[in-house]
């Protein structure tokens, strides 16, 4: 019988543990993150096949909801909690080498903090609770994107801490009402009273405001157009592991958090067309920021902003195929994200600048870095066999199952962006393989600790791309309790 | 053996090829020539064969299916053969250059994942063949550097568009049918209305039309044709491009079915106009080129019009000409681009105006590279005739003189720059650079050999591979045509090569007889008939350059490409729109604040004043 209170228990516990160890030896610290995830993937391996029959709910000191604060290991819970995990240890992995100078024992504490944060916000079940996760998860990556310590890296640490900050208040404010109005901080409880005091057409003014706030607050993390901002010049002033980590994890719990307050606290159904139209926006604002970039880090942050855009029209199509492709999507980004960070890290390392056109003939330095580059841009664009395929499918096919001309539309302008997409990211391909590199010395391919997370993620993405049906299990479910806000209510407070 | 085992073998053979490559090149370079053949014999083992569905996987709960009918055997074997002969070709033509073991492996990807396309039972697999074609392709294309790069990007540009377009027609079948089968679909399609039937053809339409180059969508081709190494030239133009054909033949004749496709006038008579104009227009731009490859390139896009109104005419006689000038096209255009590849192999050049007198250097190359032309224009006696008769024969005899008139013109166009291409490389003088070339390697004369024989062999015996297209027009519901091994006779129109055999034999031993009757000539040197015994500076004297300057000034005013240029004025306008945008990150943290803050009281205005949610 393992307990979901674990995912968060130990790695907290071990974050505060690193500075510790640090004592000890220099030589520990750095796999303290890699120990923690790992245990953490191993339980929500664990925990998968007994969260897909019954949500599993845990209340934290006895009292039974919503008297406490509990958490819900539902199935979103734990697909997210198995992303987090996954790509968390093979990033501690990577980082082992990548990071060398600076303050590592601080590095290594904020990044299983930061991980800690992300977990917790998943498997919360109270809003409160969320809020706190979702700072810790925030204040960690303000820390983590200064931590080259350069002035680039300062600037958007403290841009990014000023919008996040004003996120977090607005959350906090959302929350503080919410609690005014209902008395109580219980998600499942809020979402039960919002259901049975208003109407069902239209949300009246009192309960809208908190909504409102809550979207936009949490929309800050999550990337949404026009609160991503800060995005490009974090995510390209981090070290690129951090980049990976908010690429890849930190803006897809953002959209976790926007998904769970639309779909299970306050159920409403009446935005999901707006939300579509924000997803199409932010994904075309994204592609074309990304189009004429020549520095490979911003280049990928914006098409970062690209892809939350068509997760969140995904999710806004409202149906279980709908959501069901923005999961896919969440997972298939995750992977082909993070794997193009850590490969653009060690291109970056190796040539000492993030200028594209620096990376003329790496594909003969580094043939395998180059490689999974390359794979990771063809899952991103969406090219069969990998698996950005079967997730653009799903996506394209709900929007197309909706049956309305509207919606036909809209695809067809997500499918453009598709386009910008591709054409940037086959120039990156094209230069690294095919433009004569001016200086010709030999292999330069990066080191063990860096090849084995960037190996893993290009062989998940293959397989998954090949054989899809590994995960659409978890994903027909977790749709499922999206959708169902009902049932979510009725498991939690019973 | 099963059609699974065949891909397993295309796709495992490609990576087991670029693998072995790591250890040692011999055995690369066996195993790739070993698995081409071993793929042309397992296709030829499966002739006369019908496979119905076999289901390997699952995509989610969409099942994937396998199938071969006629339709498909005869597409498979072309892609074998002529993939296999590029295959042998580049053998001494990639030796020596970079990332040789990619270039086989992307080749064979390309082959394998076309034989894909080709089996396929069912939409899902249909695009991911399709795609790991686009891909593959367009690592091969780029695969030469320099303009190779540009020309790269503009194709799989083209080629995504053409896939979301293919992507969101098959996406809308699913969602009406719930099935993405061939069959299963051509069977419930028959009772869907005209205006969804006309929106999916439309679709699918810009897919297919993309790939096979047809007008308004040409404008990779000549870049990617003439920039891509000259083995891929011959896959790209012989094979890759008619996977267009074949999606147009499967679109038409098994998904929508011939019953409903002829009814669909106005489509079809604009897709026949379409046609015309692909055939009218990239022949006269052929004659501009001076890059050897770039006219082959337009030359076959000019061809592909000839396919497409073979294959949208619909009458039994036009879709046989259709599908039996896709493979006459896939045979000499591969044949062509593998004889310039030769020579630029060679020279280290394509361009015609620095070219001449090669037929001393390199018989064997001119040998194909004429046979390769004859079969172009269609002169009796090579399998070109054969189709370009049977469709000239379609269009006159159900009278569509517009149509039947460009074709002819289209020819007249395809004989001033095939003669300009034969003459240029290979008659003339021959420049002093050149005295001391080499011959051609063996693994390129035997393509070139090959191909030649294919070319004649089909043109004195079409009934050959005309019995087999006659099959798949039948299984179309088109009525059966009455095919001897000497040709077709039925009340449409007769065509025996037997007597045309006869008739250039008697022509030929007749001229022969009299040409030795008469004096025998004098070899004069060049100084004296062209100067009259005036001293030319070699160097200078090259009397290819601007071959039919004349013409040229009279047609060039007509002939830019305006449809490249309208596409690069999107392009460039989509540039700078996306500069533009990027401006919405100021980088002034003052402004993303007002972003929030603004987005905040959007969001509550909008309740307020309309009270949408």
């Amino acid at each position: 019988m393992v307990n979901p209170i674990l995912l968060i228990a130990v790695p907290l516990g071990l974050a505060f543990a690193v500075p510790l160890f640090g004592f000890i030896s220099k030589r520990i610290e750095k796999y303290i993150p890699l120990v923690g995830m790992l245990f953490n993937l191993v339980i929500s391996l664990l925990l998968i096949s007994r969260v897909l029959e019954n949500p599993i709910i845990v209340s934290i000191g006895g009292w039974k909801p919503p008297f406490c604060i509990n958490l819900v290991a539902g199935p979103v819970s734990i697909l997210f909690s198995l992303i987090i995990a996954l790509v968390g240890l093979l990033v501690s992995i990577y980082a082992l080498e990548y990071i060398k100078e600076g303050a590592t024992e601080k590095y290594h504490m904020l990044y299983l903090l930061l991980l800690t944060g992300a977990t917790g916000v998943v498997l919360t079940g109270d809003i409160f609770n969320l809020f706190v996760f979702f700072e810790i998860l925030c204040i960690s990556s303000y820390a983590l994107v200064a931590y080259i310590g350069d002035k680039a890296g300062i600037e958007s640490a403290v841009k990014y801490l000023i919008q996040g900050a004003i996120g977090s208040s607005l959350l906090l404010i959302g929350v503080g009402l919410l609690y005014g109005l209902f008395g109580t901080l219980n998600m499942a409880d809020i979402a039960r009273n919002i259901s049975s005091s208003a109407g069902k057409s239209i949300i009246p003014m009192s309960v809208f405001v908190p909504f409102v706030l809550l979207i936009t607050g949490l929309g800050v993390e999550a990337a949404i157009f026009p609160l991503n901002a800060w995005l490009p010049d974090a995510h390209s002033s981090a070290p690129s592991s951090i980049s990976a980590i908010l690429s890849g994890l930190a803006i897809e719990v953002g959209v976790y958090a926007v998904a769970r307050v639309i779909f299970t606290i306050f159920g409403v159904e009446s935005i999901f067309l707006f939300l579509c139209l924000l997803g199409v926006l932010t994904l075309l604002i994204g592609e074309m920021s990304a189009f004429s970039q020549n520095n490979i880090k911003r280049m990928l942050a914006y098409s970062s902003i690209g892809q939350i855009g068509l997760i969140v029209f995904a999710l806004g199509i409202g149906t279980s195929y709908g959501v069901a492709g923005g999961l896919f999507q969440v997972v298939s980004h995750s992977l082909a994200k993070a794997l193009l960070f850590l490969a653009a890290g060690y291109m970056i390392y190796r040539t000492g600048s993030m200028d594209i056109s620096s990376f003329e003939g790496i594909g003969k330095k580094m043939p395998l870095t180059s490689l999974a580059f390359t794979i990771g841009a063809f899952s991103l664009v969406g090219l069969p066999p990998f698996v950005g395929f079967p997730s653009k499918f799903l996506i394209v096919r709900a929007a197309l199952a909706k049956g309305e001309i509207l919606f036909t539309v809209l695809i067809a302008f997500v499918l453009l962006g598709t386009v910008i997409e591709g054409a940037y990211f086959f120039r990156v391909v094209q230069v690294l393989y095919f433009k004569q590199g001016k200086t010709n010395s030999g292999k330069q391919e990066a080191p063990i600790a860096a090849l084995v997370p960037i190996i893993v993620l290009t062989v998940l993405i293959v397989v998954m791309g090949m054989y899809p049906k590994l995960i659409t299990n978890i994903l027909s479910s977790a749709a499922s309790e999206f959708l169902n806000r009902v049932d979510y209510i009725k498991g939690v407070l019973g | 053996m099963s059609l699974q085992f065949l891909l397993t073998i295309a796709f495992a053979g490609a990576f087991l090829t670029y693998f072995s490559g790591k250890i040692s090149s011999k055995i690369r370079n066996f195993l790739a020539v070993f698995i081409s053949l071993l793929l042309v014999a397992i296709v030829a083992f499966f002739y006369n064969k019908h496979i119905e569905n076999t289901l390997y996987l699952k995509f989610f709960d969409i099942p994937l299916a396998l199938r071969l009918n006629a339709l498909s055997w005869f597409f498979a074997i072309t892609i074998t053969v002529v993939g296999s002969l590029s295959v042998i070709f580049s053998l001494s033509y990639i030796k020596g250059r970079e990332r040789t073991d990619f270039y086989y492996l992307m080749m064979m990807l390309v082959n394998a994942s076309m034989l894909g396309i080709v089996l396929s039972g069912d939409f899902v697999s249909f695009y991911i063949f399709w795609e790991i074609m686009s891909w593959s392709a367009f690592l091969l294309i780029s695969y030469n550097r320099g303009p190779a790069i540009a020309a790269g990007m503009k194709y799989i540009i083209m080629s995504i568009i053409g896939s979301i377009a293919m992507l969101m027609g098959m996406l809308s079948l699913y969602t009406n049918y719930g099935t993405l089968s061939f069959s299963e679909i051509a069977s419930l399609i028959t009772s869907a209305s005209s205006g969804y039937v006309l929106f999916i053809l439309i679709l699918f339409c810009i897919a297919f039309g993309i790939k096979n180059a047809v007008l308004p969508f040409h404008t990779w081709l000549p870049d990617a044709h003439s920039e891509a190494p000259s083995p891929f030239s011959a896959i790209l133009s012989g094979i890759l491009i008619k996977i267009g054909t074949y999606g147009f033949i499967l679109i038409f004749y098994v998904i929508v079915g011939l019953r409903i496709f002829r009814g669909l006038f106005g489509f079809r008579y604009i897709l026949l106009i379409l046609g015309a104009i692909t055939i009218l227009v990239p022949s006269f731009i052929a004659m501009l080129q001076d890059d050897a490859k770039r006219l082959l390139a337009w030359s076959s896009i000019g061809q592909v019009g000839y396919i497409i109104l073979g294959i949208t005419f619909g009458t039994s006689l036009s879709i046989t000409s259709g599908i039996f000038h896709f493979f006459n096209h896939a045979a000499f255009k591969a044949l062509l681009f593998l004889s310039v590849g030769a020579v630029e192999y060679r020279t280290r050049t394509r361009d015609l105006n620095s070219l001449g007198g090669l037929i001393k250097k390199m018989p064997i190359t001119f040998i194909g590279a004429l046979v390769g032309t004859c079969g172009l224009i269609g002169v009796p006696l090579t399998n070109g005739f054969v189709s370009k008769w049977l469709l000239y024969k379609t269009l006159i005899l159900k009278p569509a003189p517009f149509l039947a008139f460009v074709s002819l013109i289209g020819t007249w166009a395809a004989i001033f720059y095939s003669y300009k291409l034969i003459h240029n490389i290979f008659l003339g003088q021959l420049p002093e650079k050149y005295n001391n070339l080499e011959k051609e390697p063996f693994s390129m004369q035997l393509p070139i050999i090959i191909l030649s024989g294919t070319i004649i062999l089909f043109g004195i015996f079409p009934g050959i591979p005309l019995k087999v297209i006659n099959t798949i027009g039948t299984s179309f519901g088109f009525e059966s045509l009455n095919i001897t091994i000497w040709g077709v006779s039925a009340e449409t129109g007769i065509l025996n090569t037997i007597n045309i055999f006869f008739t250039v034999l008697i022509a030929g031993i007749i001229s022969w007889m009299l040409f030795r009757a008469g004096r025998r000539s004098i070899p004069v040197s060049q100084e004296d008939s062209y100067a009259a015994g005036a001293y030319i500076p070699k160097e200078k004297y090259h009397y290819t350059v601007k071959f039919y300057n004349p013409l040229y000034r009279m047609i060039i005013p007509y002939l830019r490409d305006v449809i490249d240029e309208f596409y690069y004025w999107i392009a460039n306008s989509v540039k700078k729109f996306c500069n533009g945008v990027r401006k919405i990150y100021t980088g002034d943290v003052g402004n993303y604040v007002l972003y929030i803050i603004f987005f905040l009281a959007l969001l509550i205005f909008i309740q307020l004043r309309w009270r949408l949610w």
